[in-house]
């Protein structure tokens, strides 16, 4: 027990001896409303400022102290008129009521203000981050904007250029989703959503590609709308990062799949590819952040985030990423998410 | 007030356009990019000194940084938007999708996402000036691709055929077309279908009617041809060039 503790207690016990005191001084005068009343005084005192223990314990002792000084016959803990059995008793429970009514309504406030707290920390952590952002982002901007206004002269190399400035930002913009989801800055916009928006979207975003043409898009039940709890944007990115990496891994012209259906409670994605799958001894380690592939992958390299990234969006977001292997040898990652029905 | 167009009557810009961006670098890169449409480009690097730039040269159009030492992006769109109809074209960082949303319903009318490349910068406003000019459309036929609305008869032909659409989803069309072109964030969009309702948590409806109205007008509603999702911003009629 600290200090402080210690001399509130003290102070309780002090106060509810000198109060006994002078009660017992005018008792000829006082009558039971009184003393209960004095006493109750006393009680939510120590409740207020030593807790709901220190609040309990006083009530006993007073309680005690109502029956053996001022309830006759005095000096006893018997009680004569049957009655004041029932102020003892609701001058008991009265005490702990109250006490139990200031413990609740401290712990409330307590609880606010560690939830205030969470928020300012968070606010703080999204405001470096988005700042961050910003700072890495503005150099990006030149490059690729000096790299385009050279171009009509002819040097291929500013291609070049403006393809690795893209590079740089797809790896920024990795880390700063690894930092977001690390530091629990993430901002989580959750919302009733379509499963025949966000595969739409996908859709969208593979359009620039001159192989877009091998992504196939179907939903398991055409003729209903599907449904499902999810933060749109960070949905979209790990759809969005499951089918670059098919793009990647299987270079060839084979279908990516990308189908989206309800099942129970429960809305899932899947996306396949027609590869060589991923071997049993790496199908967990590819989830891990920076992990390699021991087999060859073509095209740029993002440094192995894109997984893990895409688990930790879709666990921020109560779902679940996992891998099975295909009929046809190749890999499919489903990723389950809430379903809803708006 | 802005004009519809950019050029005088020999085809020369005549217009101006004011860049606020701390960065000089890219100060420079964006007024290269508008040298071509417009006559005069003026920069400033602080949002305050953007806003007394606006007032003294009234430029038709402002492409607007977010990330402004001294004013948020928010306020400085919306201190324009009390006195002025220009064109604000946002520039912003990713992973702001809160925020892209929150200035396109401050006043903001389009946003390019940082980094960007010149081409996407010139085409966005050659985009924003085809849509001002085009205000002017009179008639109340509306023509996009397959897709024909006659607003007075309440119609909507595909492929010259009609198509069926609830009351709701006929206003949420309706919105769309004559928005073309434009990101409507989901708030404006259920504003303009729902007036007076709380956007609140039936922002789920928008969805359901967004989805159906897909399959309605589009061949393929998982890809769309007409109604292009801007993730966690809202919609875009696509505007036929």
């Amino acid at each position: 027990m600290t200090r402080a503790h210690a001399s509130i207690w003290t102070l309780a016990f002090l106060s509810l001896t000198a109060a006994t005191i002078a009660l017992f001084a005018a008792r000829n005068q006082l009558g039971e409303a009184h003393v209960a009343l004095v006493f109750l005084l006393v009680v939510l005192g120590a409740s207020a400022a030593g807790g709901r223990v220190l609040g309990m314990t006083t009530a006993l002792f007073a309680f005690l102290a109502f029956d053996w000084f001022f309830l006759p016959p005095y000096n006893t803990l018997l009680v004569r008129n049957p009655f004041d059995w029932l102020v003892l008793f609701v001058f008991l429970i009265t005490s702990i009521v109250a006490a139990q009514l200031l413990y609740r309504a401290r712990s409330e406030r307590a609880a606010v203000e560690r939830a205030e707290a969470l928020r300012e920390a968070d606010k703080l952590k999204d405001a470096l981050l988005a700042s961050l952002s910003h700072d890495l982002r503005t150099p990006l901007t030149t490059i690729k904007a000096l790299a385009h206004e050279l171009q009509p002269l002819g040097d291929e190399r500013t291609f070049i250029i403006e393809e690795q400035a893209d590079r740089l930002n797809r790896l920024v913009t990795n880390l700063l989703e690894v930092a977001r989801l690390e530091g629990g800055a993430l901002p989580l916009d959750i919302q009733i959503n379509a499963a025949d928006d966000l595969l739409g979207a996908v859709v969208q975003q593979v359009a620039g590609r001159p192989d877009q043409d091998r992504l196939k898009v179907s939903l398991d039940d055409p003729a209903t709308l599907s449904f499902g709890r999810f933060d749109f944007v960070h949905s979209l990115r790990i759809l969005g990062n499951l089918v670059d990496n098919a793009f990647k891994h299987v270079p060839d012209t084979s279908p990516i799949e990308v189908t989206g259906g309800v099942e129970g409670e429960v809305l899932i994605f899947r996306v396949s590819d027609h590869g060589n799958g991923i071997p049993v001894v790496e199908r967990d380690g590819v989830f891990t952040p920076f992990y390699r592939s021991t087999a060859k992958a073509s095209g740029p390299r993002s440094g192995g985030l894109g997984l893990s990234i895409a688990r930790g969006l879709a666990e921020a977001q109560g779902g679940t990423l996992t891998y099975r292997e295909h009929d046809s040898g190749g890999a499919t990652f489903e990723l389950r998410l809430p379903a809803a029905r708006p | 007030m802005s004009s519809l167009r950019t050029c005088d009557h020999n085809g020369m810009p005549s217009q101006t356009a004011l860049v606020i961006d701390d960065e000089a670098q890219i100060r420079r890169a964006v007024s290269h990019a508008l040298s071509e449409d417009f006559a005069k480009v003026v920069e400033a690097a602080t949002g305050a000194d953007g806003l007394r730039l606006n007032a003294l040269e009234k430029p038709s159009l402002i492409v607007l940084d977010l990330g402004l030492p001294d004013l948020s992006g928010i306020s400085v769109a919306e201190e324009i938007r009390k006195s002025s109809d220009a064109m604000i074209l946002v520039l912003s960082a990713r992973h702001a999708d809160q925020e892209k949303a929150t200035l396109l319903d401050a006043g903001a009318d389009d946003y390019v996402t940082k980094p960007f490349s010149t081409l996407e910068l010139k085409a966005r406003v050659r985009a924003l000036l085809r849509r001002a000019s085009s205000h002017r459309a009179t008639g109340t036929t509306i023509r996009h691709g397959t897709l024909s609305m006659d607003l007075d008869a309440r119609t909507l032909l595909r492929d010259g055929k009609l198509v069926h659409l609830t009351p709701t989803e006929w206003e949420l069309v309706r919105v769309l077309m004559t928005n073309a072109g434009r990101t409507m964030t989901h708030r404006q969009l259920f504003a303009a279908v729902w007036p007076g309702r709380q956007y609140g948590d039936a922002q789920q409806y928008l969805r359901v009617h967004v989805a159906n109205v897909r399959r309605k007008i589009e061949s393929n509603a998982l890809d769309p041809r007409y109604i292009f999702t801007e993730p966690g911003v809202g919609y875009r009629f696509a505007a036929s060039q």
